[in-house]
């Protein structure tokens, strides 16, 4: 229950952050802490140093960038989750966020902190990956953007480097005629994911899937796009059947565990299911 | 909230202002001047050998204080950890610290003593142990080949068998006009009350003697174990218990080495030592239960009358602890509620390398109903007859009580047509039937969702040990104190035995306290568990309220020089019966007579028999078919706990314990890996219903009274529990029945994962079309 | 850092969590622990005006805080609305994880007045509780929600 000793810096600027970041080896970023406070606790991750970023100033906003939406690193998931442009403009995040937790974890968890904590049963990534976004992190070689393709490299692990700290999610604007859901499959609503897919999908006329991205977590080591449906789709009408057909392809690529909760073939049958359904709700959902 | 007694509806239960103010005490609560904290080192390993252990990386920690070894244990002349003369299970010696070997994941194997709270897992941490790997038992059936035999002493792993009979069950299953075969169970679940164990120990050298405040649902209890593992005289051990966050069985049911191991460090070290469980140990070794399966052979006639019940149950116990009776429980009340002329009931209890098994709220009346009420409904539906009509064919009729069951048990009073009239009369009843029907109607037009409505009906026997004790005081100032063996934890008794005593007392409810939990204070008790205190310990405060009443008129009868007879007690004052509005003497003036400035009476009431409540339960639920999730709608309860005391804390029970139900048939699960490793052990991993999971339940009343007991009353506390099992499953599987497929799941929980692979697993496609 | 209107400074080592520095250091016993991994909500408090469960929090981050726990709630012997309604409709039985819920209870009022049932479940989603099976909890919620409207109408 108690973590393993540590040393604790509050730095008040980046560069400072930074700079301890770069002296500590074994130093890790706290912003929320309601995912690595959990593993320190239970003693499954011990960092010697943590470098607490909450103080620092112009880390928390939304703002509505000429062809994205910005999200400071530090915006808790209940700011995102009532936020009316993203519930508007990206409402499978709107969706991924209000899934996370319960309300205590939601006031405290930062979206920055869920992105770079890597764990694919999270909500965050799946989206995030899916609606293409892009991480900004700040290091001692200055800024630098990495693509949401780019970003997550491993169960718990990320591309941003030691010594760098995320600053901003950057969210490219969908094109007109877009809709896009977030559904997941949990015991209860707000355990971890057993499986969770994300679809963002644009029409053209004559209601053609011009474009589809369609993201699932808890099924490998990190959120995973479903190229197949994706090309499968693409080009063509979107009805039950082109659906359907789809979903079935949806699992090309997945690797998802057994564990305590459920069985391999139980989340690959629920990636279909879920794909199918998310894919209706963001259809549902084009203007 | 409405009292029984026509207590006001502002003020709650007494318990309630400490509680919502923030100043319960809770065993963790307590703090003592330089107390120091206990930390136990548990095995990694299920089955495995110690080879040596060592402390000397820990004892460079300025914060290390002190060490115990199994050895140490064995050296101090402690006894082994207690078990239940009843029902003659199989001695197994084991220790608080293992010695030689350990025999599950999480068991003790050394603990030790820290200055602060921060570094205690630290030095856990610190103490280095080597262990030989042996052969693990994970399942009964490992068991039974015996893969390894746990206790050298015993020849194979069969901890206690049992066995109920009646009449010739072969005769009549062979005879049979119908007979269903099922294979039911319940995996192995945990109480998880939110509080974890605590004990805080201070010893006094001088005396000799120990302070304990311990979070249990017995002082008297822990107590015992204490003096006679200790082997030291009761009156060393001053146990004291205030505010209990829950227990549900977990905290009054085995002897932990934990209490035992404050009170050995405190001795050595003069040192106060508390000692909080996290929750992770919690879930590896406070007493879990179920894990009861069952193969069940029920016949009926061509009436669909039922003539024989057969059951072969068998439980995975764990390594064994103090009470191993839960799956003899089970068999004896099996029948349930109706009339079996032929049983044959055999149980067989395996010793396994898991955490003792110990009671869980129900302690195998859960299992039994839902063995009988799983059977029940498998075999209406493939005799075509309604559920509810099955069971109006064979359950006892209120003429027949009282009824004695030919295995042990003679029920006192219910009225079972009754419990299934107002069920099925009710408008929410009606309201279901047209939303099943509605639902199936949108399942055929392409909506992946079906409906299930689930019976289930309940017989529970309380007042387990039938007895409590009770003293109650009259005091100058005119003010009633109650003291009770029982020790509540969430159950409302300080108000219900108020109450009881007020009602007796001819006073108001907020003159009686009622103290509890020392037993300096109380010299002798049992506790709370089994749904027994409104029963024993509501009996004997009505019984030593009665007699107080007595005494009290008998003096005032001298006092006043008029017949005894003539006088009665009523709002705070001694009345003639002829003119009860005319005060003789005020309870006040009459107490400031007495030679002593105060009056009171004792009580060790002793039942005759227990009494038996009833209930009817109905579960509402939808099933994904595509997903396999269940979403529980909505829940029904005719509840019959005889005379309740106070209806408010009733339904409390009821709804607490419905969901507790509810999450050991959808959710909950100790899992343990091939290796003995519990893969469940945080809150993560167990899961136990929030708010999101759980319905609104809707309680309808009847009061059978109790022939047996002084307040009329039927114990309630785990009635919630034992029903919603099967009502659960059996919604889930007439939900599926509407799929066609003819598979059932008997094995609870049913969570999603589970019913998808009975589907799968019986060649039903993944997403079967309306 | 501010407790219930109160200021206070003190040391703590930085892994002291949060929950332990308001139970051992401040002895405000009212915040209580049931798990070890941020699931129970039993520990839940007001941290800035929003709730959050202390265990999950180190007691170093809430430097500088304006933090209210369980014992802040009434002022003086006048219990808050929130606790008269839980009283009034049973909401509590061995009142270990109620502290945390009356907090998540003030903080879903706070900001929705007027909550249908789903959004109350959702509201308490965190705080787990054993003994109540939360029927009470949501109709004291309910009662607690009436009654402070009532009192904002009368300008109170």
């Amino acid at each position: 229950m108690i973590p393993k000793k540590f040393d604790y810096y509050a730095p008040a600027s980046l560069n400072e952050a930074i700079q301890l970041l770069s002296e500590n080896g074994e130093a890790k970023v706290l912003a929320g802490g309601q995912s690595l406070l959990t593993l320190m606790k239970m003693r499954l991750a011990s960092p010697n140093v943590l470098v607490d970023i909450s103080k620092i100033p112009n880390l928390s906003y939304i703002r509505e960038e000429g062809d994205h939406l910005a999200i400071g690193a530090l915006t808790t998931h209940d700011t995102i989750e009532h936020s009316p442009a993203i519930k508007e403009k990206f409402t499978i995040l709107n969706e991924a966020v209000s899934k996370i937790g319960d309300q205590q974890i939601r006031n405290q968890g930062t979206i920055g902190g869920s992105a770079c904590h890597a764990d694919p049963a999270a909500d965050p990534p799946t989206a995030l990956r899916v609606v293409d976004a892009k991480f900004v992190a700040q290091g001692k070689k200055g800024e630098r953007v990495v693509p949401a393709q780019d970003f997550f490299v491993d169960i718990f692990a990320t591309a941003v480097d030691h010594d760098e700290v995320l600053t901003e999610i950057r969210l490219p604007y969908l094109p007109p005629k877009s809709g896009s859901a977030y559904v997941k499959h949990s015991l209860r609503e707000h355990d971890p994911a057993i499986v969770n897919v994300g679809t963002v999908l644009t029409v053209g006329d004559g209601n053609v899937c011009k474009d589809l991205r369609i993201g699932f977590g808890a099924a490998g080591p990190t959120p995973l796009r479903a190229t197949s449906a994706e090309q499968h789709l693409r080009g063509k009408t979107f009805d039950d059947k082109t659906i359907a057909e789809a979903a079935e392809k949806a699992t090309e690529g997945a690797d998802p565990p057994s564990d305590v909760h459920s069985s391999r073939e139980y989340r690959l049958e629920m990636i279909k299911v879920l794909t199918r359904r998310s894919l209706k709700i963001a259809l549902s959902r084009v203007k | 909230m409405t009292a029984n007694s026509g207590d006001d509806e502002i003020q709650g239960r007494v318990e309630d202002l400490r509680l919502i103010t923030g100043r319960g005490r809770y065993v963790d609560d307590l703090k003592l001047e330089k107390q120091a904290y206990l930390g136990i080192v548990r095995s990694p390993y299920a089955h495995a050998k110690i080879k040596h252990i060592d402390f000397s990386k820990a004892r460079k920690s300025p914060d290390f204080i002190s060490s115990l070894t199994g050895e140490d244990l064995l050296k101090e002349g402690v006894l082994p950890i207690t078990q239940d003369e009843w029902p003659q299970q199989r001695r197994a010696k084991r220790y608080h610290i293992a010695v030689d070997k350990v025999r599950f994941a999480g068991e003790p194997v050394a603990a030790i003593l820290s200055r602060k709270k921060n570094s205690l897992e630290d030095l856990i941490e610190e103490v280095e142990v080597e262990y030989e790997a042996l052969p693990v038992v994970t399942s009964i059936e490992e068991s039974k080949q015996g893969k390894a035999i746990l206790y050298e002493e015993w020849k194979d792993n069969i901890s206690l068998t049992d066995e109920a009979k009646k009449g010739d069950a072969e005769k009549a299953i062979s005879s049979a006009a119908y007979v269903i075969n099922a294979r039911e169970g319940i995996a192995r679940q945990a109480s998880a009350p939110i509080e974890p164990r605590a004990v805080l120990v201070a010893y006094d050298k001088v005396k000799d003697a120990y302070e304990v405040w311990a979070t249990v649902q017995s002082v008297h209890g822990l107590q015992e174990l204490l003096a006679s593992e200790l082997q030291a005289p009761k009156e060393k051990f001053h146990v004291r218990a205030m505010d209990v966050g829950g227990g549900f069985g977990s905290k009054g049911s085995q002897s932990y080495p934990e209490p035992l191991l404050a009170c050995l460090f405190a001795r050595k070290t003069l040192l106060p030592v508390k000692w909080t469980a996290t929750r992770t140990e919690e879930l590896l070794e406070a007493a879990s239960g179920r894990d009861e399966y069952c193969d069940i052979t029920l016949a009926c006639d061509e009436d669909g009358k039922i003539v024989a019940l057969k059951a072969r149950v068998e439980c995975d116990a764990g390594v064994s602890g103090t009470h191993n009776h839960m799956s003899s429980l089970t068999i004896w009340m099996m029948p349930g509620p109706y009339k079996i002329p032929n049983l044959d009931l055999k149980v067989g209890v395996y010793v396994t390398n898991k955490a003792p098994l110990g009671p869980v709220r129900g302690a195998g009346g859960p299992e039994a109903c839902y063995f009988i009420e799983r059977a029940v409904d498998i075999m209406a539906r493939m005799m075509g007859l309604d559920p509810i009509e099955f069971r109006r064919r064979n359950i006892i009729q209120p003429k027949e009580f009282p009824y004695d069951n030919g295995i042990g048990s003679v029920y006192d009073g219910a009225n079972y047509p009754l419990l299934l009239d107002t069920l099925v009369e009710s408008p929410s009843y009606k309201e279901l039937l047209q939303w099943k029907s509605d639902t199936h109607s949108k399942f055929r037009g392409g909506n992946p969702v079906l409906a299930g409505l689930g019976i289930a009906l309940k017989l529970q026997g309380t007042g387990a040990m039938l007895t409590e004790t009770a003293r109650v005081v009259l005091d100058a100032a005119g003010r009633i104190t109650v003291y009770t063996g029982s020790m509540p934890h969430g159950q409302g008794l300080e108000t219900t035995l108020a109450q009881l005593a007020a009602e007796e007392l001819g006073v108001p409810r907020d003159r009686v306290t009622v103290v509890w939990g020392d037993t300096a204070m109380i010299h002798d008790g049992i506790g709370t568990f089994a749904s027994r205190s409104a029963v024993t310990g509501g009996s004997s405060v009505v019984d030593a309220s009665r007699k107080l009443k007595s005494k009290l008129l008998a003096r005032a009868s001298k006092i006043l020089k008029v017949d005894e007879k003539s006088l009665a007690v009523r709002d705070e004052a001694i009345v003639n019966v002829a003119n009860p509005n005319t005060t003789l003497l005020t309870l006040k003036e009459a107490a400031k007579k007495l030679p002593s400035g105060k009056i009171s009476a004792s009580s060790k009431f002793k039942l005759r028999s227990m009494t038996y409540s009833s209930a009817a339960h109905l579960c509402a639920l939808t099933l994904d078919v595509e997903t396999c999730k269940v979403n529980i709608t909505k829940y029904l309860v005719v509840e019959d706990c005889g005379r309740m005391i106070n209806k408010a804390i009733v339904e409390g029970q009821l709804h607490g314990g419905v969901v507790h139900g509810i999450g050991g048939a959808l959710m909950e699960r100790l899992v343990y890996d091939n290796e003995g490793n519990p893969l469940a052990s945080t809150f993560m991993d167990y899961n136990i219903p929030s708010a999101l999971e759980t319905p609104n339940i809707e309680i309808f009343h009847q009061e059978t009274p109790s022939t047996i007991t002084l307040n009329s009353a039927k114990g309630v506390g785990e009635s919630g529990t034992i029903a919603s099992y099967p009502a659960v499953i059996n919604a889930l599987n007439d939900a599926l029945a509407q799929m066609g497929t003819g598979i059932e799941v008997s094995v609870a929980p049913a969570t999603p994962d589970a019913i998808f692979s009975a589907l799968t697993a019986n060649g039903v496609p993944a997403r079967p079309s309306a | 850092m501010r407790i219930n209107g109160r200021e206070y400074s003190g040391m703590a080592e930085p892994r002291t969590l949060l929950v332990n520095f308001i139970r051992d250091d401040l002895n405000l016993t009212g915040t209580h622990i049931g798990c070890d991994t941020g699931q129970c909500g039993a520990c839940t408090i007001m941290m800035n005006g929003r709730t959050v469960k202390s265990c999950m929090v180190l007691a170093v981050q809430a430097q500088g805080a304006d933090i209210l726990t369980v014992e802040g709630l009434a002022e003086g012997d006048k219990l808050h609305p929130i606790q008269k309604a839980f009283r009034q409709n049973h909401g509590l039985q061995c009142g270990y994880c109620t502290p945390g819920l009356l907090m998540s209870s003030l903080f879903l009022l706070q900001r929705n007045p007027n909550p249908t049932e789903d959004e109350i479940r959702r509201g308490i989603e965190g705080n787990l509780c054993r003994c109540t099976g939360y029927v009470n909890v949501v109709m004291s919620i309910k009662a607690a929600a009436k009654s402070m409207q009532e009192n904002v109408g009368k300008g109170a």
